[in-house]
């Protein structure tokens, strides 16, 4: 049995040791399928291609009270580590504004940068009565039991407030009494849609495109300031009446500890990634719209958004 | 018979104790109709049930260990822990051979093949793991390398 | 035929010397690790990643690798199952039931090879189905719903409560054991901590490996040391390996009913391939009856579980394929290394991209060949681990569970669990409580939850809900049945012996 090991092993040696040897490290802050992971095994796998690094970036899955474990790991305990990224969205924002890291703010770690956005979505099965947003705020307005939404995120979280605001714009108050099942990922809330288990999938472009393309779905409204390039039949949730954007921006933050210039390196790969011609066709392939902020002005993004998200966040009572 | 009702007792307060904490969940301002409380304390009903059927309707006595066994069980478990907390710190293969070693020798007392087992697997499982599957195993404490 | 062009696009794709290596060095890499406790096809998978990128492999080469690393996994599964009852991964947990006690009873090299072609036909049909039935079969999923998968997972508990035990007390304190771990974290619908004492080693929850390395794995040396290596699995008689045909083609139903009702297992989302297994075990055993003597070492129950387990893992690639679900942890993380490919699963990939999808599909028929031939002849390869003295082994074994738990996460904290659940293992299986339902519990126990809290939500709190569609009324009965029917039997029908030994 050993001497097969050992056989086997000297095949498979050279591979082991290449990615074991201080490879920089991306850290997804959940499991393997998700946008977190999509953000680092992608970013990661085209700053290889692209020669802006000269190993194959690794990726670690450290899934846990929604990317909370990972954030609290960076900085208690790789608060200066120069090879570690880790991949945020806007789900990483509205955790900290709700306060959901367990006292950690934004101002722990340092954010380097957004390189694309996954725009938000509401959508119904192909079948649906309700033929725009007016059609399905109107209804929960009327009855607000009769609309279940099923969204890949928990209870208060980026997904959930999506109709929530939607909602408050249209001038329904009541917030408590709209219904919303949390699942595990876009693609079992649209499942449960199209089984029509539930009326309505909030989530992000990225989810839906494989399911829009066969037509199981029609999606009512984007949540952009203006319709997404290769969906231009999809109106935005601002035409239709109800002043709502909500995008899902996908980037990096790295520990707080490290220098400006490794901070200064971080960014400019990142940058180049951005302007790289995969990334490009990444995003084409996967509905995400443009939306690059790299740098020193992102992290004043990121403190702006987590201002507003705690404020609604407060108006509909998410939290306290 | 004495086992079972023990063990069918113990199971019923650690499950009112499970049902007593499960009402003490905190609930968010949008719960949901069942919430987070009631499926814990529902396990936890059940759970009471069949502890007091199993300390009233005992099976047969299971065959204990006594004395030097029951010592040895403790005693391996004691080394277990001890390993659990030493591989970080330590290093894979120091650890490894010495609580490779213990067990060895608690399962077969022959010395010389207790400090063969320990040696043998802490290097070969060392080698297996970091360069066959490209685990990330530290070898010796970063103190000894320098 | 549409199906034959594009099945000789696949293999025109799959059938080159280099990716026909590459399905060789997975399979095997895959049968090692499917075999080691702790590691299982997830992890493993998991761990190979990085490589195909080192390799700089295309798509369809990282994916042959990657595919034939997990179906190897799913067959290695089964070799410590039978050899050491310790099962190598989830999965291949029911293999133990029967698999153990028949290399105790010396049939090791038969249970081996018959375990073998069993995981072959469930995996060979399996794959046939996925070609034939992939973009019909993805509809199913949008029959099941929050009150339909509530009433499976209650199937699940109800019909292991009459097989687990000779006393269904014990088995279902065993699955509340299990559940009432499974709630410990993280609430996933209010996303606050629940039962975690404040610790923040627990908002996690509990992995379930975790527990079964425990459980298992650890619980079995303690049981080497009070009995210092005698009377033990390692004392198991190795007979002459030869193919068992009578068995084979005594098993031949078992296997073909095993791996339909382990696809369609496979094909329901979240519910993969320990389900698949399970459902399988338990249809043969329903259908054998008590004289089909279960859980002795017969040779159904080790053809049943591992085509059901081989069978639910193709299976588990439909909704994968099609819908972008994965059926299984090592189907998200399969679906993981296409998103990074750049493919994106859904309905419209077997259109968009035909080449992936049929070399893919090629590839898994290659390798099921390859592991075939793998598993059979060289099965005395894998009986000689038992030759190795336990003195040697089982410390290897828990050396191999520590390293596997802490490359998991790389946390002290799990190795600790792991030792605790080492010592509850021992007194539960002391006082004859069995401890699959505890693991099944663990597994299955956020999913219950979440599903009938989702149910509750979209029906206002209305409990008729549960009950208001035929397939879940079809599960409720099935559920009540599979508890109450051993009730009335009990007398008539002793059990031989408690299964989870």
């Amino acid at each position: 049995m050993r001497t097969i090991k050992t056989l086997l092993g000297s095949a498979v040696i050279s591979m082991g040791m290449m990615t074991s040897a201080f490879a920089a490290e991306c850290i997804a802050p959940a499991n393997p399928g998700g946008g977190w992971d999509f953000t680092c095994r992608q970013i990661g796998k085209i700053m290889y291609d692209i020669k802006v690094v000269d190993k194959p970036i690794q990726v670690t899955n450290m899934a846990g009270a929604g990317g909370g474990l990972a954030f609290n790991h960076v900085v208690a305990e790789r608060g200066s580590d120069t090879d570690l990224i880790i991949a945020a969205s806007s789900a990483t924002s509205t955790r900290l504004a709700q306060d959901a890291y367990a006292g950690r703010t934004a101002s722990d770690v340092r954010f380097v940068g957004a390189i694309g956005a996954d725009p938000g979505v509401i959508v119904v099965g192909k079948d649906s009565p309700f033929k725009n947003l007016g059609d399905l705020i109107n209804a929960i307005k009327a009855k607000p039991s009769s609309v279940t939404f099923a969204g890949g995120s928990a209870v208060g979280g980026f997904d959930h407030l999506k109709p929530l605001m939607l909602l408050q714009r249209a001038g329904f108050t009541d917030i408590t009494k709209v219904k919303y099942i949390g699942v595990d990922g876009g693609a079992d809330a649209i499942t449960q849609t199209i089984g029509g288990f539930t009326q309505a999938m909030t989530g992000d472009m990225s989810e839906i495109v494989g399911f829009l393309k066969a037509g199981e779905i029609r999606v009512l409204a984007v949540l952009t300031e203006e319709r997404i390039a290769g969906f231009e039949d999809i109106p935005t949730a601002k035409e239709q009446g109800f002043d709502v954007v909500a995008v899902n921006w996908r980037g990096l933050y790295v520990p707080k500890g490290v220098s400006d210039e490794v901070f200064n390196t971080w960014a400019d790969r990142l940058q180049k990634v951005a302007d790289s011609d995969e990334w490009k066709a990444a995003m084409k392939a996967n509905g995400l719209a443009p939306f690059t902020k790299v740098g020193a002005d992102f992290q004043g993004y990121v403190d702006q958004v987590v201002a507003e998200v705690r404020q609604l966040s407060k108006d509909i009572g998410v939290i306290k | 018979m004495a086992s079972d009702r023990i063990f069918g007792l113990v199971a019923t307060l650690v499950a009112l104790a499970y049902i007593a904490s499960a009402t003490q969940i905190q609930t968010s301002f949008l719960s949901d109709p069942v919430g987070p409380r009631a499926f814990p304390i529902g396990i936890g009903i059940v759970a009471v049930i069949c502890g007091i059927y199993m300390a009233l309707k005992p099976d047969a006595e299971p065959n204990w260990p006594v004395g030097k066994t029951l010592l040895a069980i403790g005693f391996a478990i004691v080394v277990l822990v001890i390993y659990a907390l030493a591989l970080k710190p330590l290093g894979f293969i120091i650890p490894t051979a010495i609580t490779a070693g213990i067990l060895s020798y608690q399962i077969s007392p022959i010395a010389k093949n207790a400090v063969l087992a320990g040696a043998g697997l802490s290097v070969g499982l060392f080698v297996v793991f970091k360069f066959l599957l490209g685990l990330g195993l530290v070898a010796f404490p970063k103190w000894i390398m320098g | 035929m549409d199906i034959f062009s594009n099945l000789a696009l696949g293999f025109s794709i799959a059938f080159s010397p280099f990716t026909l290596m590459l399905a060789i060095v997975g399979c095997f890499l895959g049968t090692i690790i499917g075999a080691l406790p702790g590691l299982g096809p997830s992890n493993g998978v998991a761990i190979l990643i990085p490589i195909t990128f080192t390799l700089g492999l295309d798509a369809t080469s990282a994916l042959v690798l990657m595919t034939s690393v997990y179906y190897g996994a799913m067959y290695g599964g089964r070799i410590s199952s039978i050899l050491l009852n310790i099962p190598g991964d989830e999965p291949a947990l029911m293999t133990t039931l029967d698999g153990y006690p028949m290399a105790k009873a010396g049939r090791a090299g038969d249970a081996l090879v018959l375990s073998g072609v069993a995981s072959f036909v469930g995996a060979f049909l399996a794959t046939i189905g996925l070609m034939l039935l992939a973009p019909l079969l993805a509809r199913v999923a949008y029959l099941f719903g929050p009150a339909e998968y509530f009433a499976l997972y209650l199937l699940a508990f109800c019909t292991l409560g009459g097989m687990a035990s000779n006393n269904q007390a014990k088995a279902a304190i065993a699955s509340c054991i299990g559940l009432g771990i499974a709630m410990i974290g993280v609430d996933n619908s209010s996303g606050l901590p629940r039962l975690t004492g404040g610790n923040l080693h627990l908002f996690d929850g509990i992995d379930f490996l975790v527990a079964i390395v425990g459980l298992f794995a650890i619980a079995e040396v303690f049981f080497f040391i009070e009995s210092h290596g005698k009377d033990s699995s390692i004392g198991v008689k190795l007979g002459k390996v030869t193919i068992p045909w009578k068995d084979i083609n005594d098993t031949k139903w078992t296997m073909l009913r095993s791996s339909v009702v382990g696809f369609i297992a496979g094909i329901l989302p979240g519910a993969g391939a320990s389900l698949g297994s399970f459902m399988a075990y338990m249809t043969e055993k329903a259908i054998a009856g008590e004289k089909g003597g279960f859980g002795t070492g017969v040779p159904k129950g080790i053809a049943a579980p591992e085509a059901g387990n081989n069978a639910a893992a193709g299976g588990a690639l439909v909704p994968m394929l099609t819908l972008g679900v994965p059926g299984s942890g090592t189907t998200a993380v399969l679906l993981a290394l296409l998103m990074t490919l750049n493919i994106t699963p859904g309905p419209t990939l077997f259109t968009d991209r035909p080449d992936v999808v049929w070399g893919l599909i090629a590839s898994l028929l290659i390798s099921n060949f390859v592991l075939l031939f793998m598993n059979v002849p060289m099965v005395k390869i894998f009986v000689r681990v038992l030759q190795v003295p336990a003195w040697v082994l089982l410390p290897g074994v828990t050396m191999i569970s520590f390293v596997g738990i802490y490359s998991l996460s790389g946390s002290y904290f799990d190795l600790l669990l792991m030792v605790a659940f080492g010592a509850l293992g021992y007194v539960l299986r002391k006082l004859d409580i069995p401890t699959v339902p505890v693991i099944l519990g663990i597994l299955l126990g956020g999913n219950m939850e979440d599903a009938i809290r989702r149910a509750m939500v979209i029906s206002d709190g209305e409990w008729t809900y549960l009950f208001s569609s035929p397939i879940a009324i079809g599960l409720w009965v099935a559920a009540i049945a599979g508890f109450v029917a051993p009730m009335f039997f009990r007398n008539l029908l002793k059990k031989p012996q408690a299964v989870s030994d």
